[in-house]
């Protein structure tokens, strides 16, 4: 409870955190307004409410970064020595950054919404219809893009603590979400649904977008590779000398 | 008193033996030096000492414990390593607050070792406009947090002023004074000669010398070069521990 608590501190007096914070905000006002800029999109379409609040779920790349940053960071400025010599049981200090991030990574989420909710509901009955906030499936893309921003934030933590070197974890985080997962869906076909970045679209209620998988389905891999991540992360850091 | 005791300690690095069957004492009560030509196996040996990095063979105990048995870690072993570092964009003293949380402190000790190394004004500022000397103060700053018995501290006198040095040697002689145990790892040899009562000197990984000052023989320097001398021509160039080589061609 100590570390968690240690960790949530240590966030707060990251600049960096609250950097990709707004970062994140500045995405989702400028995604939301480029959704209805045009005419393209009908306004009276709950369709286009659900569009709008995916917002919320694209920006789960910042919480994968924060995540990255939290164990990285710490090998990038030589943190991390002081908190192996406080606590040298490593796993430990990995499960209390998984914990942290996955609540930090919440807390993004939910910012996002309320910032998705706010900006689409301005655009929305600009543009003379409004955000159906009372539409199930507006409230299911929401809260399901939320979870995806917390699932990220603790799969960055594992992707940190496996490969340390903050510029190359970074690269390889968005290299995934940009590059590879890209040109393994065009290869392989629906068969790529069951990647990360897909399962969180299908999380955040993407359908019917594409051939993603069930809501339900996509929370269940994305928790899978989560666990795998925080698995891999913990037996690694537990083995690996710090030097 | 919390002895330091290593015990046959090896490290292989792939196909490199960095520390070779290594075994010494560091009793409490005295300042001890550690010494060593660069790429000798010092850092490696610490940071076995300190859990971080996990012997191929052998054993390193304080008071009788490995590093990652002892229960509240930071209270009983004050490290600063030349790895250790605080993140630029945070305070001081929140660097502080964070380590002071995970030592068990409370946050008046904060303020406490702030005013102790002389950087209670600058605690507010952010790390990243620190100096070389202000970190290194920092760094020790945090290390006597926990009030520990044991200080093991690389190279601290990095970019500390001579007043700087005269304070921490001032301090290493208190801290041993008062029964606790200090094992310092240094170039300057005469910073050792002045401070510590007792010498560790390895070379190639292995030990070359342990015991008191005084049984050199010879002046520090002499001593360490000669018992260091087989490195000097063995080792790749780049070795500054051999000045000797550089004067004979």
């Amino acid at each position: 409870m100590t570390l968690v608590r240690n960790e949530f501190r240590k966030l707060s007096t990251m600049r960096a955190v609250w950097l990709l914070l707004a970062a994140e905000q500045a995405v989702i006002i400028a995604g939301i307004a480029s959704l209805l800029v045009g005419n393209s999109n009908d306004p009276h379409d709950p369709m286009t409410s659900r569009q709008a609040v995916m917002h919320v779920g694209l920006v789960a790349m910042f919480t994968l970064l924060l995540g990255v940053l939290a164990v990285a960071g710490e090998y990038r400025h030589k943190t991390i020595t002081d908190t192996y010599l406080a606590t040298p049981k490593r796993g430990r200090v990995v499960w209390a950054k998984v914990i942290t991030y996955t609540i930090a990574g919440l807390g993004f989420g939910l910012v996002a919404a309320v910032t998705a909710t706010v900006v689409g509901s301005i655009w929305l009955s600009a543009k003379g219809g409004s955000l159906y906030l009372g539409d199930t499936e507006v409230w299911q893309t929401l809260v399901g893009c939320i979870l995806w921003n917390a699932l990220f934030a603790a799969i960055g933590v594992g992707v940190g603590a496996l490969v340390r070197n903050l510029v190359a974890a970074v690269a390889v985080a968005l290299g995934w979400i940009a590059v590879i997962e890209m040109s393994m869906s065009s290869l392989f076909g629906s068969s790529a649904r069951w990647l990360p970045f897909a399962a969180g679209k299908s999380l955040g209620h993407f359908t019917p977008d594409s051939d993603l998988l069930p809501q339900w389905a996509g929370a269940v891999v994305l928790i899978a590779y989560t666990v795998l991540f925080v698995a891999a992360a913990v037996s690694t850091t537990v083995r690996r000398d710090v030097t | 008193m919390t002895d330091i005791v290593i015990q046959g300690l090896s490290k292989w690095f792939g196909p490199v033996h960095a520390v070779r069957e290594l075994g010494f004492d560091v009793p409490a009560g005295r300042i001890t030096g550690f010494l060593g030509p660069n790429g000798a196996g010092k850092t490696t040996t610490l940071r076995m000492l300190l859990g971080l990095v996990r012997p191929t063979g052998g054993q390193a105990l304080i008071g009788g414990l490995r590093y990652v048995e002892i229960a509240a870690p930071r209270r009983v072993v004050g490290a600063v390593l030349e790895a250790t570092g605080c993140h630029p964009g945070r305070r001081a003293r929140d660097h502080l607050r964070i380590l002071a949380q995970v030592t068990g402190v409370s946050r008046s000790r904060v303020d406490e070792v702030l005013d102790l190394v002389d950087l209670t004004d600058a605690g507010h500022r952010r790390v990243g406009g620190y100096s070389l000397g202000m970190r290194q103060r920092l760094g020790l700053a945090g290390a006597l947090l926990g009030s520990p018995d044991v200080l093991i501290l690389d190279e601290p006198g990095n970019g500390l002023d001579p007043g700087g040095m005269a304070w921490l040697r001032g301090l290493l002689r208190d801290h041993a004074a008062a029964g606790g145990t200090v094992l310092v790892s240094s170039h300057v040899l005469s910073e050792v000669a002045q401070t510590a009562d007792t010498v560790v000197i390895i070379g190639n990984g292995t030990l070359r010398f342990a015991g008191p000052i005084r049984e050199l023989g010879d002046s520090l320097e002499i001593a360490f070069l000669r018992l260091t001398e087989i490195d000097g021509m063995a080792a790749a160039s780049g070795n500054d521990a051999s000045p000797g080589k550089g004067v004979a061609r």
